[in-house]
């Protein structure tokens, strides 16, 4: 039995219902395209990965003393874009912030499909990837446990803690939406929408809890946004390593999460809009929030970047000032500048009211940021490891084929998941939206 | 969850309403009258509809929460430490074998892991989710669009006249009782 989505009721709460659940299961040829992309490139990336099982770490150019190479590096720009959709979704709604409702819900899937990817990257990194389970701690005979001390260790529960808690947060937020699906729905697909409503009715009883526990996980959510990168920056931070180990990590780290993060929202956010014509809901208005939280974490990132030179200068720590001038201005200056110019720079263009709201710049400088932001981890992870404490281990990493090409996957990865979100679930919170539109009087109650 | 009506003694009472303000007039007129028992029926968390059903008590799921954090916080302190004092060879630096600021990130993220669960589990016992066995009047498709709802599942016979007089003096679009309550679904 086939299914079809009726997207035909009238009526005025109805029009948010029929705009956002129209663009479902009806897939357009751009769509087709991009999702045929992402599915090639995520399985040319599994066979890189394949080829990296059949023979061995030997594959990629990671090796002592650049052990960590663009699989740590990807893996941290994973995470970081993973932050915006949980502070979009959790700390704006703490603070009752309107703009939130119409990004957040993309902005959360977005999230936890980058969580997803990142997570791929300890595994592909450990090169015997069956073993992955002595990640995590579990009785054995040998009562040998790991070492809770080690900042690795502090990783794992928290992205797993933050994996955990965003999906549920998301799924949560999502089950009054496909209740919707479901009523609009026939056949087969009525009955698949009706299990992931869980029987979801709106009735008094269940929004009264549903509000209190929504309430509590952004309460919970909220200060996993600032501690998973925090812990992330202590992978870094808590090593000797010169160009690592420094107390501003934390905060410049969950800085860039978020400007990364935000300038993602904007990159995979304005094509959809425009895609589906959903201006009523998503604008330029969310459009220009976004900027400007950019703009802020821009800001911060260039005064980290410069005072990461001020202490390395002003500590007369010969080592630090060696890492931080050869970065600037050693082989590796190339990937520094482009990393200043997408981050500092480009953002600059976002000044402008006017020049923030066009789109193509705002996608633009969108992508730059993007591409700034992996460059900053590459920059922090690649250049310290290559130019360590001793001269006889120098040595210049550059990715293999077998690397860049599992890089690609995890975009193709990434690229598949959301775009199937995209056509299967609401990608903008219909019930939230009809909070924003006046509710139906007869005339005496106000208008909300 | 609510039991299916069998018995001729009660019997499901169901307005529905077109009108927020029409549905609080009703939800007051009710109360007013001393009917209680009632449920209702809603597209959105209006404020205004739960603060006239619940008068403003918080949600039991905050329990919940307190009782995931605080096992959070309990397993996070004895996984640490104890796995620790298991094997005591790791001392890295002259430290204390069972150091508090390393673990206290396992504690904190065990902490919001079983708090944000707890959470979770709370929702679901109270919202009775899954909620597949909702009695059949709860389930009109019309609330997820733009109508808002109040249903006795289990009134008086006696009370139903009252009930229904009061549904449409306050504006109700469509009153009905008995096994008409159930709206059928027209594309199902």
């Amino acid at each position: 039995m086939q299914g079809t989505i009726d997207a035909n009721r009238p009526d005025s709460y109805a029009a948010a219902n029929r705009d956002i659940i129209r663009v479902l299961l009806r897939p357009s040829v751009g769509w087709l395209a991009l999702f045929l992309m992402s599915t090639a490139a995520m399985i040319y990336g599994g066979w890189c990965w394949y080829q990296q099982l059949t023979w061995g770490m030997g594959v990629a150019n990671v090796t002592h003393p650049n052990m960590w190479g663009i699989y740590i590096v990807t893996f941290v720009f994973w995470v970081g874009i993973g932050h915006a959709g949980t502070l979009i979704s959790a700390i704006l709604f703490l603070v009752r912030s309107r703009w939130r409702t119409g990004v957040y819900r993309a902005s959360e899937a977005m999230t936890i499909f980058a969580v997803m990817t990142a997570l791929l990257f300890p595994v592909l990194h450990l090169g015997r990837a069956w073993q992955v389970y002595w990640f995590f701690p579990y009785p054995n005979q040998r009562y040998l446990w790991m070492n809770f001390k080690s900042p690795l260790m502090w990783d794992v529960f928290a992205i797993s803690t933050y994996f955990t808690v965003s999906a549920v947060f998301f799924y949560v937020g999502l089950v009054p939406d496909i209740a919707i699906v479901r009523d609009h729905s026939k056949g087969l697909l009525r009955k698949l929408y009706g299990l992931l409503a869980l029987g979801w009715r709106g009735t008094g009883q269940q929004w009264h809890h549903y509000m209190g526990a929504y309430g509590f996980f952004a309460a919970l959510a909220a200060p996993l946004v600032l501690s998973v990168h925090s812990v992330v920056s202590w992978d870094f931070a808590m090593a000797i390593t010169a160009g690592w180990h420094s107390t501003i990590f934390p905060p410049y780290f969950v800085a860039g999460a978020i400007y990364s993060g935000c300038a993602m929202v904007i990159t995979l956010l304005l094509p959809m809009t425009y895609a589906f014509k959903w201006h009523d809901y998503v604008n330029m208005w969310h459009f220009e929030q976004l900027a400007k939280m950019c703009l802020l974490t821009s800001g911060i990132l260039t005064y980290a970047y410069g005072m990461e030179y001020f202490i390395g200068w002003y500590s007369q720590n010969p080592f630090e000032w060696a890492i931080f001038s050869w970065r600037a201005t050693g082989e590796y200056a190339w990937a520094f500048w482009i990393m200043v110019f997408c981050n500092c720079i480009a953002p600059l263009a976002w000044y402008p009211r006017s020049w923030r709201t066009n789109p193509w710049i705002l996608f633009g400088v969108s992508i730059l940021v993007n591409i700034g932001m992996w460059f900053e981890r590459f920059n922090i992870v690649v250049s310290s490891l290559a130019h360590n404490f001793d001269p006889a281990t120098w040595w210049y990493y550059m990715p293999s084929p077998i690397e860049w090409g599992v890089m690609l996957g995890s975009f193709g990865w990434f690229g598949f998941w959301f775009l199937l979100f995209l056509q299967v679930l609401p990608a903008v919170a219909i019930a939230e939206i009809k909070e924003m539109i006046a509710a139906p009087v007869k005339g005496s109650l106000e208008a909300a | 969850m609510s039991t299916p009506v069998k018995s001729g003694s009660v019997t499901r009472v169901k307005g529905i309403y077109a009108h927020l303000d029409c549905m609080l007039t009703g939800i007051e007129k009710l109360k007013a009258e001393g009917l209680t028992g009632f449920q209702v029926l809603s597209p959105l968390p209006r404020h205004e509809i739960l603060e006239a059903v619940y008068e403003g008590r918080p949600s039991p799921v905050r329990w919940w929460t307190l009782t995931g954090g605080v096992t959070g916080i309990t397993i996070g302190f004895l996984l640490t430490s104890l796995t620790a004092i298991q094997w005591p060879m790791i001392n890295p630096g002259g430290k204390p074998n069972v150091p508090l600021p390393p673990y206290a990130v396992i504690m904190f993220e065990c902490t919001i892991l079983l708090g944000a669960l707890f959470t979770g589990m709370g929702m679901m016992v109270h919202t009775g989710l899954p909620g597949f066995w909702l009695d059949k009047a709860l389930q009109d498709p019309r609330v997820s669009d733009d109508k808002f709802g109040i249903v006795f599942l289990r009134a008086s016979e006696k009370d139903v006249e009252r009930i229904q007089s009061i549904l449409r003096a306050s504006g109700a679009i469509e009153v009905t009782s008995g096994d008409d309550t159930v709206y059928e679904v027209p594309n199902a």
